[in-house]
């Protein structure tokens, strides 16, 4: 047998060893009623209606659930961001760092931070902040607020958020979904199921 | 020895050789050639390209990132038209896009595409019209077509030596590069370097018999090379190899390239009008979202570099302001106690800034100082009672009571 | 021990290439319920189709051509006139729009690609399916929709359904006709010539997507008559209330 093919062999036989079962290389199934933690924290929900979990996570603390794919209605939950890190996972560290949460980081400041973020990660020019209220989450006094932006794709999305530091963390979920339509229409069940986060 | 050896070596000549040497136009860009009419494109793969740009252009059209000012639009195309003639301009149709980056690109059926992060960076009408000028020489030299057909030619060969090894292909890059919003980028390709070359010699060219100051190409280059240093520098790498970096990769590089492009400018046009004051005025409603923009992009040596370099015309209330961004987004103890000067300084330059009050109460706030920071956000709110976060301000500081 | 890596990835390659065989290559899908009865007279707006031909050189790089592109958009468009006509539905082509309007019906066909891409994606085509589609599937529910705005669009006030049509052809050149015989013989798939195309029907009041088929594969050469009949036949498959009687040929 010459090197050659020793050498396909071999690659062939790595590449099956790491060829995961299906199962869990699939989107996943969120169930009505089944209380479930998300973002690999302590924060909890209980979707009220069925939802799906993106297998593609953006950062370690960060999960992704959408009804129709993640172009049309985008919910994303941050699961106790610590000090000096990310909300997303950087592309490159010391090339492309992005924002990082700070302990001084003002709840204030907060949507300031998911703007630049998604600015520098994008790329993008075009984000707008069109209000921040404060608002209840995980039962204690966190922000609310709204956004607006033209996305990588063309595409003008709207946005809504909660957000609460907890003990120098920051937990967060967003929503995000193109201004036509799919924003009102998904904006309830959003609301619904932030409702149900606790911590 | 292609022609643009010839020139660069004589550019490159020591002095002293040129002081006894008579004047040589040989040593400065050449006068653009005569222009030839209105062009039509010819054989299918041009034909072809023209159709899809225009299909291209009709979507940028309608694109949100579609800066439509009025008087933005007529200003750029007012500077590329004066510098390479009315007459090759009416070929072209400029459009300004709204995105932070140091980009400008003209497909071959003449729609020319400007990036809001160009006309930050660009300092004043010459600096803008060398960089229109380059890119207008790319589209008459066809240089687009050209690669093309490079392309295509250099990738048969990599197509035929992957079957022959037995690997299975994909299409090639250029579908990806056609992707969702291909109609914001045009039709993409990476021009040789002999290609950059000529479009420099060509673009100098038109400067050159142009109104402007010439070296000003020479110097958007160098602006550019000290802003990836600053870049570098706090991020903690090492000064840019700029043979490696992004956009300098596919242009000829560094020191080389500002070094020739100040040698082929015309020495007598030396004490030409940059047209500093024309293009601040011109871009005076923009500047402070374009630099905003860029300050929310997380570079800091990058935006701290643009911000010094615009106020060396005088720091505004906007510049402060932009740097107080900067350094409260930073956050470290020290930064916020510069955040809170320049926020100062700002609100000093203008008292009506309301934001100023904002970031200097935030600032104060987090660097401990409570009341005197629930002082600065009280004139906030003052200022801008609307304010789309007024009421968790208002949490902040809540009105002082009035004691009886 | 580059080598190895390049290899690695060639594995892989080939195993990706594996899933896109011909089997997974197209689908239709029709809002359940959904009927679009012959000859009944609806009126149907159909949008600027992006219709993009070109040749396909070797290494799989576009070459668009102009003049097939004019011939297959004109082609199209008769093929899709006539189709509609024998089932008895009047073809509209959409107006030209400008500014606001334009804008407006810009965002609304990048909702349809985005919302098109996602049916693929998540419902569609085995892989990556979102579970809750999946339930969908099982109980033949087909439910997306751009919104009621398309009411605004141009042109519809005038019409029941739009249509939206995207199609990009590559013909293989002679090198890659070539290589694929070449690759034939080392057993290895190289497809040549690419073919793509989704189409999709939108009710013009709700917004639904009322039938949406996703072709990768088709056949017919768009540059002639015939190619492009049955290019339309085969975007147009399955399109509701076009069972009609044989003599119906190829």
């Amino acid at each position: 047998m010459t090197n050659f093919m020793k050498n396909w062999f071999l690659s062939a036989a790595l590449v099956l060893a790491f060829v995961v079962p299906s199962a869990v290389l699939a989107n996943s199934y969120r169930e009505q009623g089944q209380t479930v933690s998300v973002a690999k924290s302590d924060m909890e929900v209980t979707p009220p209606q069925d939802w799906n979990k993106l297998r593609a996570r953006p950062g370690k603390k960060a999960e992704t659930w959408t009804l129709d794919g993640e172009l049309l209605n985008d919910v994303t939950f941050y699961g106790g961001i610590a000090p000096g890190k990310p909300l997303v996972k950087e592309r490159n560290k010391k090339h492309e760092p992005l924002p990082k949460f700070e302990k001084e980081t003002l709840l204030i400041e907060v949507p300031e931070l998911l703007e630049s973020t998604y600015r520098a990660n994008r790329k993008i020019g075009l984000f707008e902040l069109t209000s921040i209220e404060p608002s209840q989450f995980l039962g204690r006094d966190g922000v609310r607020f709204n956004y607006q932006y033209v996305d990588k794709d063309g595409l003008t999305r709207k946005g809504e958020a909660r957000a609460v530091i907890v003990e120098a963390q920051l937990f967060m979920v967003t929503f995000d979904a193109p201004r036509l339509h799919y924003f009102d229409r998904t904006l309830d069940a959003f609301r619904a199921l932030a409702d149900t986060a606790t911590l | 020895m292609s022609k643009f050896r010839q020139l660069s070596l004589l550019a490159l000549a020591p002095l002293s050789a040129l002081v006894f040497m008579p004047p040589l136009h040989a040593a400065t860009a050449p006068m653009p050639p005569p222009f030839e009419g209105v062009y039509q494109p010819q054989g299918v793969d041009e034909i072809g390209w023209w159709r899809e740009d225009d299909e291209d252009e009709r979507a940028l059209l309608n694109s949100p990132v579609l800066i439509h000012d009025e008087k933005l639009n007529n200003y750029v195309t007012d500077v590329l038209c004066r510098t390479v003639g009315y007459d090759r301009c009416s070929a072209t149709r400029v459009y300004i896009i709204r995105e932070p980056v140091f980009n400008a690109s003209m497909t071959m059926n003449g729609t020319m595409r400007v990036f809001s992060g160009l006309l930050l960076r660009t300092r004043n009408e010459a600096e803008l019209a060398s960089v229109l000028a380059h890119e207008f020489g790319h589209f008459e030299r066809r240089h687009g077509l050209q690669r093309f057909k490079g392309l295509r030619s250099g990738s048969d060969v990599a197509a035929w030596a992957s079957v022959l090894a037995g690997v299975s292909m994909n299409y090639g890059a250029h579908r990806s590069m056609h992707g969702l919003n291909y109609q914001i980028y045009g039709s993409y390709f990476r021009f040789s370097r002999d290609d950059e070359r000529e479009a420099d010699l060509l673009g100098l060219g038109y400067l050159n018999s142009s109104d402007l100051r010439p070296h000003a190409a020479a110097e958007v280059w160098e602006n550019l090379m000290g802003e990836a240093t600053a870049s570098a520098s706090i991020k903690g790498l090492k000064k840019p190899n700029f043979g490696r970096v992004a956009f300098f990769a596919s242009h000829p590089g560094n020191q080389e390239r500002a070094n020739y492009l100040s040698a082929l400018a015309l020495p007598d046009g030396a004490g030409r009008d940059d047209g500093a004051d024309r293009y601040r005025e011109a871009l005076a409603d923009w500047m402070p979202i374009f630099l905003d923009d860029q300050v929310k992009l997380n570079d800091f040596g990058a935006s701290e570099y643009i911000i010094e370099s615009l106020a060396q015309n005088g720091w505004t209330a906007e510049l402060w302001f932009a740097r107080g961004e900067l350094y409260r987004n930073r956050g470290h103890p020290r930064d916020l106690v510069n955040a809170a000067e320049f926020y100062r300084e700002a609100a000093f330059a203008d008292p009506d800034l309301a934001d100023a009050y904002r970031g200097l109460g935030l600032s104060l706030m987090k660097a401990g100082k409570r009341s005197e920071g629930q002082g600065a956000l009280r004139r906030y709110l003052e200022l801008n009672p609307d304010a789309s976060d007024a009421k968790m301000i208002r949490m902040m500081a809540p009105e002082l009571e009035v004691s009886e | 021990m580059m080598r190895f890596f390049v290899l690695i990835f060639a594995v892989i390659g080939l195993i990706g290439a594996g899933p896109q065989s011909a089997s997974a290559q197209e689908k239709t899908a029709v809002q359940k319920g959904f009927e679009l009865a012959p000859n009944s007279g609806k009126r149907i707006l159909v949008f600027r189709p992006a219709i993009r031909v070109g040749a396909q050189s070797t290494a799989g790089l576009f070459e668009p051509n102009a003049d097939w592109t004019e011939e297959a958009t004109k082609n199209i468009q008769a093929s899709l006139a006539e189709f509609q006509e024998r089932i008895g539905n009047e073809v509209i082509n959409a107006p030209e729009a400008y500014g606001a309007e334009a804008q407006n019906l810009q965002e609304h066909m990048d909702l349809f690609a985005a919302v098109s891409r996602s049916a693929i994606k998540y419902q569609f085509f085995a892989g990556q399916r979102l579970p809750t589609k999946k339930k969908d599937n099982r109980e033949d529910i087909f439910d997306w929709s751009l919104g009621s705005g398309v009411s605004s669009l141009p042109g519809a006030d005038g019409a029941d359904y739009g249509l939206f049509i995207f199609n990009k052809d590559a013909y293989g050149s002679t090198g890659r006709k070539l290589l694929q015989g070449l690759a034939f013989l080392a057993r290895v798939p190289v497809k040549s010539g690419e073919h793509q195309g989704f189409a999709g029907l939108v009710d013009l009041r709700s917004g639904d997507l009322l039938w949406l088929n996703a072709d990768f594969a088709m056949g017919g050469d768009v540059r002639k008559p015939e190619g492009a009949q049955k290019r339309v036949g085969q975007l147009l498959e399955e399109f509701p209330g076009s069972d009609l009687p044989d003599g119906r040929g190829e």
